[in-house]
């Protein structure tokens, strides 16, 4: 058992290297990369220039022409001088050393920006898919119970819909109708926390007292040369210990930092109410259906109907034995769970202005910024074989038939 | 007799289906004393599953249902509780007083609990064992059905066990509670030839050093029947056509299919090209004959069997038969 677990973390290194070396390949050959770009800009540049100053340049750079100098280095800044599978080797040699390059529109190492991303998207798409979990698993279990019913019917209908509409569709409908553009004003407009508070709303009962940067000691200000004579600072700035208790006052407005915290995790909560609920939706109507038929298909099996001729009650039965069944293809998702959480963040963050793993992702697709699109790449394709392996040790402690050899 | 232990009193369990309604069982009667082996025989269909798991209450239902009929058990109509949806009565009798052993032993564990779980739980629920009382008492009943090394194998799992190893498992499982009945449906049909004679003889053993069971043998082996049974019932499209001891129905059956089904086994000593049987097929649930369900195949029909049902008659003491030829006993 432990040599097949040890093959198969062996045989994640090809399937690793299959997966970058398409990709990386891809990137090389496909048109509109960062080169093109970049002489699209320059072009778009000159263009500007020349209307605007009525200039006296050659012909060539009137026309926009690159000359052939030029194209060099801008390959070689974007790395696309070489060779690809040379290009690719040397990807990969840094990609070992935990390097994933810096990124093309950031300028910053592209680790970095993932390492900042990354925990936002796991916030977001945990609580969605513990929530699925926790909504899902009952539903079916209880639609399995209630086979036939008004109940199975109705919910059948939900399942139905929610199945027909992505997540991500039903984001943009609910932030149109309660996001404030068209009906109903309830739900914020997109972001993870509130930029600016309002003495009008609701959250602005939780905001903590503040000061002005002016009262602070002139020692103390001396510290933070940013802070502006007039900017208000909350109690949540380190340097608010230091202002006189008479200058203090309770603030009317300002920014999510400014809240205590209540207030924050309810600004939080408020913007994770619609991201997370297009998550749950997302996985809601398979889920639900894998639940339910699992369960239908063990309470037909023949252990069950043993259980009963014990006498064990109806419900030892269900939750006991078919459930316990029924919940072995739902636990072995679990191992996927990273994966799939990161591959439905693209859209939904996209929808809702969340700067997470996804919109990272999408937007360095748009933008061609291939060290990030790599970037992510490894780390995405690195979860889904991790996950892979993950999914095979759940199968084998809860299920006592499975022994891999 | 007033000392009978199961009295099953017009039966009737009905299978609602698209195609219609499917009389699985239809007005059984029968009785079955303390400690006496009784054997169901008849072909697949006739309903001998059917009457047992009535008897358990576990027709699936829908489509199935019980519809009619009384069984009584140590004295309580379990079938008026049923019809009172009162399943507390059946609950605590099934698994502590009536036990079943199933079919099928490959799929009637549980595969995701240990053995030791599954023999164990039923002492739990209904003994009112601890956990570690009713383990012990798992291993000894383990043991007892011939598992060997038992305290070490009741922490294995079913896929572990052989097919012939689990329907002991069912057995212990079945004889743990020291039931007064013991249902055995098909128990030996899908094990190896070599198996069956084993797990039928340690069936008759175990009871005997339990609680002395009263065994419902469900079978289609006539074979099975002579070797275990005391008495016999014969059942066809859901009605009993002969009920008799063991040695009667063997040596002098009144019923033509009861002959029928004697004549279709091999005599050993005996010669014959080909086993005989019984010719045609049997009639279909939805469409049975309007008079004895037994006459689109009988090689002794006449005038009265197509179109009245013929009843049950007494033709020695203990000897029903369900036939028109049958001639009931003389008075005394």
């Amino acid at each position: 058992m432990y040599s097949y677990f040890i093959r198969r973390f062996l045989l994640m290194i090809p399937t690793f290297i299959g997966i970058t070396f398409l990709c990386f390949t891809v990137t090389r050959f496909v048109p509109g990369g960062p080169v093109e770009q970049a002489v699209l800009r320059y072009q778009q540049a000159m263009a500007n220039t020349s209307e605007g100053g009525g200039g006296t340049s050659d012909s060539a750079m009137e026309q926009g022409q690159i000359s052939e100098e030029m194209m060099q280095q801008l390959k070689a800044i974007y790395g696309f001088d070489k060779p690809f599978y040379i290009a690719y080797l040397h990807w990969l040699w840094r990609v070992l050393h935990f390097d994933l390059g810096t990124s093309d529109t950031y300028s910053r190492p592209v680790w970095d920006l993932i390492k900042e991303k990354f925990p936002i998207s796991i916030i977001f798409g945990l609580t969605g898919f513990t929530l699925s979990y926790l909504i899902c698993i009952p539903l079916g279990v209880w639609k399995a119970v209630k086979h036939g019913s008004a109940f199975d019917t109705g919910s059948s209908v939900m399942v139905f819909i929610a199945y027909s509409i992505p997540g991500w569709t039903a984001g943009v409908l609910l932030l149109m109708l309660l996001g404030g553009n068209a009906f109903l004003d309830i739900v914020p407009s997109g972001g993870k926390e509130s930029g600016y508070i309002t003495e009008k709303s609701k959250l602005s009962m939780f905001l903590q007292q503040g000061a002005l940067a002016v009262d602070l000691p002139a020692e103390i200000r001396s510290q933070y040369p940013k802070l502006r004579d007039n900017q208000q600072i909350s109690a949540n700035h380190p340097a608010f210990a230091h202002v006189p208790s008479e200058k203090r006052f309770q603030l009317k407005t300002g920014g999510h930092a400014d809240l205590n915290f209540v207030g924050r995790l309810l600004d939080s909560m408020w913007h994770m109410i619609l991201p997370v609920f297009c998550y749950v939706l997302g996985m809601f109507a398979s889920k639900t259906v894998l639940m339910k038929n699992s369960l239908m298909e063990n309470l037909g099996q023949d252990y069950v109907r043993t259980a009963f001729a014990k006498g064990l009650s109806e419900r030892t039965v269900i939750f006991k034995h078919a459930l316990r069944n029924s919940l072995i293809p739902i636990a072995t998702g679990l191992g996927h769970m990273l994966s799939i959480i990161l591959a439905g963040s693209y859209l939904i963050e996209k929808v809702f202005n969340i700067n997470g793993f996804g919109l990272l992702g999408y937007e360095s697709l748009i933008a061609r910024d291939y060290p990030v699109t790599l970037g992510i790449l490894v780390i995405g394709s690195m979860l889904k074989l991790f996950g892979n392996i993950m999914s095979d040790v759940l199968y084998c402690i809860i299920d006592p038939r499975i022994r891999f050899s | 007799m007033a000392n009978e232990l199961l009295k099953v009193k017009n039966l009737k369990t009905y299978f609602k289906t698209e195609a219609g309604i499917a009389k699985a069982v239809d007005g059984v009667d029968f009785d079955i004393l303390p400690g006496e082996v009784l054997g169901i025989v008849g072909e697949s269909g006739s309903g001998k599953s059917v009457t047992s798991l009535s008897i358990m209450q576990l027709i699936p239902n829908p489509p199935g249902e019980i519809v009619e009929g009384n069984i009584i058990f140590e004295g309580t109509d379990l079938l008026e509780a049923y019809r009172r949806k009162d399943y507390d009565v059946i609950r605590k009798i099934r698994g502590n007083k009536i036990s079943m052993i199933f079919q099928e032993p490959m799929t009637s564990l549980n595969p995701v609990f240990t053995i030791g779980d599954q023999v164990a739980e039923s002492l739990v629920h209904h003994k009112g064992m601890t956990p570690k009382e009713a383990r012990d008492y798992a291993v000894k009943m383990l043991e007892l059905v011939g598992i060997p090394s038992a305290r070490e194998r009741i922490d294995e799992y079913p896929h572990q066990f052989s097919g012939g190893m689990r329907q002991r498992v069912m057995i212990a499982m079945a004889l743990s509670c020291d039931p007064s009945l013991l249902i055995a449906d098909e128990p030996t049909t899908a094990l190896d030839v070599t198996i069956q004679a084993q797990i039928l003889e340690l069936m008759l053993e175990v009871k005997a050093k339990t609680s002395n069971a009263a065994i419902l043998l469900i079978t289609h082996d006539m074979a099975v029947i002579a070797e275990t049974c005391h008495r016999v019932v014969v059942m066809y499209c859901g009605r009993i056509q002969e009920i008799a001891d063991v040695k009667t129905i063997f040596h002098s059956p009144q019923h033509p299919y009861t002959q029928g089904l004697l004549a279709s086994l091999p005599k050993p000593g005996q010669k014959v090209r080909r086993l005989s049987t019984i010719e045609g097929m049997v009639p279909s649930l939805f469409n049975l004959p309007k008079g004895c369900s037994f006459c689109t195949r009988c090689s002794k029909k006449h005038e009265p069997c197509e179109n009245v049902p013929p009843e049950m008659v007494e033709t020695a003491p203990g000897h029903f038969v369900r036939c028109h030829l049958a001639k009931p006993m003389q008075s005394v």
